[in-house]
Formats: structure tokens, sequence, C-alpha cells
């Protein structure tokens, strides 16, 4: 009977053990998010702007959707698509001719509003996907290109650059 | 054994709770700073300057002397303006901030126009056309003297990547301030004055 009740103490303290091991893991888990995004990035360098390099999984000869994932630099921000003035120069993909793949279009996302005093600006800032409609063969094909864009701060511009895109589409 | 244990785990559990959420409170502050800045305004933190947003230091020198074409194709020198106070700005049509700062420009040549302040405004950008930039001055609204880059003279300037860099010139032909980024308008009128000797 005793050797029982302490057997049940041990399974006590053997969960609140796992429930606080459960809870620092968490934490750091938590702590780790913040410190780094966990994606492979191609390096933003003095650009401002990285790609995650991709790799999609598609049904073969069906159209599907493909993204793409960039990331603009904190404390920059990038003329949207559709900037607020025709002397902006857009963010905007250009993608090689693809043997097998298909690109049916691409999809950008709004900007947001940045306010430039008094003037309203349309940026990307932080993460931001451009979504390729696409029909691949079977087997991995590579779409490669270059997103070009132009990159500010609240205080200054820098010159329009151009940031490599690749993507292996794989139909299935 | 488990009167020590139990207490002790629920404390390490509790300061791990407290330490998560103080931490996700100090980001989320830090996170709502940073986007009121981005939204109020657009001063230049001299602290947050990229490095190299100026190659050279010109403070204290005499300014480098240019010759450039205008708008009409008229050729524009530093030396036509021996005397008078010079503010030399470097900046391209892509450029918002640049876009902001000219006509704080073009309203100080009228406000110092008594003190022969002149500003020149130098495009330094690639493949742009002359009617991009001259339709780019005409919104701004923009009559100072716009002349286009060529050969080394915003590497003389020390102007890198990063625009707008202006350089402040005094009536002595040195140099009294140089601004990499969009100054707020106050700076850039105390500039102004240096430059006048007010």
């Amino acid at each position: 009977m005793k050797r029982q009740g302490t057997g049940n103490r041990e399974q006590g303290l053997g969960k609140l053990a796992a429930i606080a091991a459960l809870v620092v893991s968490l934490c750091l888990f938590a702590r780790a998010q913040d410190i780094q995004f966990g994606e492979k990035r191609a390096p933003a360098g003095k650009g401002h702007v990285s790609y995650a390099p991709e790799v999609a999984e598609v049904n073969a000869g069906k159209a599907s959707v493909v993204e793409l994932r960039f990331r603009v630099d904190e404390g920059f921000h990038v003329n949207s698509h559709n900037p607020s003035s025709e002397m902006l120069i857009p963010t905007a993909l250009k993608l090689e001719p693809a043997v097998g793949v298909k690109v049916l279009g691409e999809e950008y996302p709004k900007g947001m509003a940045f306010k430039l005093a008094g003037e309203t600006l349309d940026v990307y800032q932080g993460e931001f996907r451009v979504r390729l409609r696409v029909i691949a063969p079977k087997g991995p094909s590579t779409l490669t290109g270059g997103l070009r864009y132009q990159a500010c701060d609240n205080a200054a511009c820098f010159p329009p650059r151009t940031v490599a895109v690749s993507v292996v589409v794989t139909g299935k | 054994m488990r009167r020590i244990l139990i207490p002790v785990v629920m404390v390490v559990v509790v300061a791990l709770l407290v330490w998560a959420g103080v931490h996700n409170l100090r980001s989320r502050r830090v996170a709502m700073q940073q986007a009121q800045q981005a939204q109020v305004t657009v001063q230049k933190d001299s602290d947050a300057m990229p490095e190299g947003a100026v190659t050279a230091d010109l403070k204290g020198k005499a300014a480098p002397g240019f010759t450039l074409l205008d708008l009409s194709g008229k050729k524009v020198s530093l030396a036509d303006y021996k005397g008078k106070p010079v503010v030399v700005n470097f900046w391209a049509t892509y450029c918002g901030p640049c876009q902001l700062e000219m006509p704080w420009f073009q309203e100080f040549t009228k406000k110092y126009a008594d003190k022969d302040l002149v500003v020149l405004g130098i495009d330094d950008e690639d493949g742009v056309t002359k009617e991009a930039v001259a339709k780019a001055a005409g919104k701004l609204g923009v009559t100072y003297p716009i002349l286009f880059a060529e050969g080394k003279v915003g590497a003389n300037y020390g102007v890198g990547d990063y625009l707008p860099v202006t350089v402040y010139v005094g009536k002595d032909g040195s140099v009294v301030a140089q601004t990499p980024g969009a100054p707020s308008k106050d700076e850039m009128e105390a500039n102004i004055r240096k430059a006048i000797g007010l």
C-alpha cells in the first residue's frame, strides 16, 4: 500500500517535471523564433531585401499556386507593385522562360500605407509573398529570374536593385 | 523531497511564464515604437545612418569644383557662384525623401534670395531620361538649376548609394555642413543659415 502511494507520488512528480520541461521548451522555442526566423534565406547584404529559396510540389499538369517569399530588412521599405506615384519604381518580378513549367500569372500582395510627412506611400515591409500560377510537368522544373525593387529607409533611398529568384517546381 | 520539489517546479514555471510575458511585452513595445516612428517622422536619425552613407567627410574643406549640364543643356559651374552661399543637393527621381525636401529648398531660395542663396540640384542616377528629370522637377515646383551628375562629381562629394546627400557651401567656398538623408526642415534651414553666415 505504502509502496503504491510512493509510486503515485513519483508518477505525480514525473508529470510535473514533464510539464515544467514542456513549458521550458516552449519558452525557449518562442525565444529562438524571436532571434531567427528559422528560414534559409539568401543574404540581404546591402540590398535590404532577401529571398527564401523555394522548393514547391504541385499537381502535374494542373494549374497550381507557388508562393515566392521575400523579406525587407527591418527599418526599410520597398515600393509595392503599385506605388503611389509614377515617379517611384514598382517592385516587379521578371522570370526567365523555363522549359516545361508554364507561368500563367503573377499576383502581388497589397502594399501597406507608409506616411512620409503628409505623403502616403504604398510599400512592402517585413515579409511579403508573390504568388505565381503555374502549370508544371511531372518531375522537377526550375524557374529563375529576379525581383526588381527600390529600397528606402525613413530618410533616404538606395538605387533600384534586383534580387535573384530560383524556385524548383516539382510536378507529382 | 516532494514538499520541496513541487514548490520549486512551480516557482520555475511561474518565473518562466513571467519572463516570457515580459519579453513578449518588450518586443511588442519596441515594434510599436518602430511602427510609430515609421508613420510619424521622416527625419533622419543620425545613429541609424547606414555605414557608408557618405564616403568622404568634406566639412571644413573646399567644395570640389564641377561643371555640369543643366536641363536646357547649358554648362553650369560651381565657380559661377563664387562668393555666394551654395547648397549642392544630390537627388534621384525614385527617391521619396528627396522629393520631400526639394520643395523646402525651393522655399528657402525665395526666403534667402536677398542673401544670394543658390541651390543646385544634381540628379545622380543611372538610366534616367532628361524628360523624366524635368518632369519630376516640374511636379515638385522646383525652379532652381537642376544639373546632371557626370564623371566623379558624386564621388568627389562623398555620395555613395545613399540619397539624398546635401552639401552646404559657405561664401568662402568651404563646406560648412554635409547631410546624408533628408533632414528636418529646421535642420535644413540651420545649415543654410550657416552657409550664409547668419
